[in-house]
């Protein structure tokens, strides 16, 4: 296999990564309770939120993965690859769920604050700490606001099903993932969590169909080609779509559940279940947005920069958003919550992410220039 | 909104709640004398236990439960989903069962004989109340509850979430409850002397007061039975080494105090007055 250039590994600015950027620091806004501007991200004036298009974005990802670099890979290696970014995924999720517990430690220590070591379902670990550390590592014990990537490694551990399926049987990728879908918010199977009483914040049953919707229109061919083909009349049925959605917002439209027939998670605007009208809001928005990106970066072409490199470096800056968001949690908690220090808070999230995204490249371009040297 | 309104304000909740317990205990002798007829006839709210003696008007302000106690009189059993934060999951108890949505189990299992009473325990410490209405909405289609205890607001006044924001979740979320016959509960804000003068913690507790009356739900005034008991009853010890989260005497009062606004709130139902 032929190792990318440092060129290639540096891509430029394009739609995917500026998505993914925009998703990540929406995402880092969202997960601060209270901060003033909150107000501002999407999910204000849409059905869905920002989890939906990460999990899009990342199953469009898995696509340019399997049809580029993993492409003349053998099953087994394609396997191999897509477990081995499972977990790789897996890893930073258990370091930062660390790295949050110990912050809430810290904090709850400095500021004379027993309450912190609650903050984002963290007390199993300060007062059940056998069975919470193994739910840690198996991740039936996710805290508040960490629970995206153990949805994204579960999904990773099964892309090698997507991968292979789309190689040997394409036509029954969609169906098998709706039949799925389908099944899970027929019956509410999701999975549970442990040792907190509970189920999983995004039932991985429910999301993959976001995730194999992402792969299979980041093709060329089947849903993709049909919807690069009609783009502009798809963008004008999304269009209302869209609308209906901001409206459903603003005032606070979710139907009612008694009003409705069984089985009723096909009806509600569910998170957890990726119900109907969540699913079609973010597609609509997707299929909006489209294309937006070309003239997005011409006029703001440091934003359109900005964003694409957090979104090429998406783990990691995942991951600092993360940590970031739980900082500033604890800052609002410290210092009160008013405009002045959530913009602190927003810019210095802003900058750390930039910065991580930044080294994480100057780590790869001092990889990719030390390999090629003959070793001492 | 300043202080002194605030205070007028839960002055007037107290004669409110006072001006309830009063119609309640005729309605009891009402509820007494027709219980003969009635398949399950819900008995007084059981004593509280010396420790948790408080006065009527700092436990609740009860309301009608007029779904849970429909589900009670027709099916014999109903089911209770407990929702919000550290002490509903029972963070500082010594096992789950002590936490208070086990232990209320138990006490409207005793009080009202023949029923089968079924609480489904969702709490995630530490979570703020917009995180958890929307986990409302997905737990409410799975676990179709007929009654909902929502315990709510220390984390969001310690986020500093704005009032006004706390506001609009709860109330949304109750009139999503409300046209899906469910009956509410909110159980309010933690007493902790630390927060006694905190701005944020008042106003916050000032909304779900607020909210509470406006929507006629039932609201448990943990704050104030909190503190009453920590004022008076200085020697017992309800709170975990932490200082800050219920031991199982904690949990006990609170699981009393909610089980009699519920108990009140089932025989509100048989009050003639509207709504």
């Amino acid at each position: 296999m032929k190792t990318p250039t440092i060129e290639e590994r540096m891509r430029q600015p394009n739609e995917i990564d500026f998505w993914r950027g925009f998703a990540l620091v929406t995402i880092f806004v969202n997960h601060i309770p209270g901060i003033v501007f909150e107000r501002f991200t999407f999910r204000n004036v849409a059905i869905s939120d920002s989890a939906e298009l990460f999990v899009f974005l990342a199953g469009w990802a898995l696509r340019k993965l399997v049809d580029g670099p993993a492409k003349p890979l053998s099953a087994r290696y394609l396997i191999l690859r897509l477990e081995g970014r499972a977990f790789t995924v897996y890893l930073a999720q258990l370091v930062i769920a660390q790295l949050a517990i110990a912050l809430l430690a810290g904090a709850s220590l400095l500021l004379d604050a027993p309450f912190l070591l609650d903050w984002n379902n963290a007390s199993a670990i300060f007062a059940d700490p056998v069975r919470a550390h193994l739910g840690l590592v198996a991740l039936t014990f996710q805290l508040g606001y960490f629970d995206i990537l153990p949805l994204y490694v579960a999904l990773m551990l099964v892309s090698p099903l997507i991968a292979l399926s789309y190689r040997h049987a394409r036509a029954a990728l969609l169906p098998v993932s709706l039949a799925i879908w389908a099944f899970a918010l027929a019956f509410g199977v999701n999975l549970p969590t442990w040792p907190v009483e509970g189920a999983w914040f995004f039932d991985p049953l429910a999301w993959q169909l976001i995730f194999v919707l992402g792969f299979l229109l980041a093709g060329e061919d089947g849903i993709g080609g049909l919807a690069r083909r009609y783009r502009k009349p798809i963008g004008w049925i999304a269009l209302p779509i869209v609308l209906l959605g901001v409206a459903a917002a603003r005032i606070d439209f979710d139907p009612s559940p008694i009003a409705l027939p069984e089985p009723k998670l096909f009806f509600v605007f569910d998170k957890t279940f990726l119900s109907p009208a969540r699913l079609l809001s973010s597609l609509a928005i997707v299929a909006v947005f489209a294309g937006s990106f070309g003239a997005i970066s011409r006029a703001l072409p440091r934003l359109g920069a900005f964003l694409s490199l957090l979104g090429r470096n998406s783990l990691n800056v995942f991951c600092a958003g993360s940590l970031l968001s739980l900082a500033g949690q604890v800052f609002r908690f410290a210092y009160g919550g008013d405009v002045v220090s959530d913009a602190f808070i927003v810019m210095f999230g802003l900058i750390v992410m930039g910065a991580a995204a930044w080294a994480s490249e100057w780590r790869e371009r001092l990889r990719a220039k030390t390999s090629k040297e003959p070793a001492a | 909104m300043g202080f002194g309104m605030a205070r007028k304000a839960a002055g007037k909740n107290v004669e409110r709640a006072c001006g309830l317990a009063l119609a309640l205990m005729a309605s009891l002798v009402f509820a007494q004398a027709s219980a003969a007829q009635e398949s399950a006839p819900p008995e007084a709210p059981p004593p509280l236990s010396p420790a948790c003696e408080a006065p009527a008007g700092d436990i609740a302000a009860p309301a009608m439960l007029p779904h849970f106690a429909r589900a009670l009189r027709e099916r014999k059993t109903a089911r209770i989903l407990a929702i919000g934060s550290s002490s509903t999951s029972g963070v500082g108890a010594s096992s789950d069962s002590k936490s208070y949505p086990a232990q209320l189990e138990a006490i409207l299992e005793g009080a009202m004989k023949g029923v089968d009473v079924v609480v489904a325990n969702r709490g995630v410490s530490g979570e703020v109340a917009a995180v958890t209405a929307e986990r409302i909405k997905s737990e409410v289609t799975r676990e179709k509850p007929d009654l909902l205890l929502w315990q709510l607001g220390t984390n969001d006044a310690l986020v500093r979430v704005a009032p006004d924001e706390f506001e609009n979740t709860v109330r949304s979320t109750i009139r999503w409850l409300k046209e899906n016959e469910i009956d509410v509960v909110l159980v309010g804000l933690q007493y902790s002397s630390r927060f006694s003068r905190d701005e944020e913690y008042f106003a916050i507790r000032n909304v779900l007061q607020r909210v509470a009356s406006a929507e006629n739900v039932a609201y448990v005034r943990r704050y104030d039975a909190m503190r009453f008991i920590a004022q008076n009853h200085a020697n017992l010890q309800m709170m975990a080494r932490d200082n800050f989260h219920l031991n199982d005497l904690g949990y006990q009062c609170m699981a009393e105090h909610i089980a009699r606004a519920v108990i009140v709130g089932v025989f509100a139902k048989r009050r003639p007055s509207g709504n």
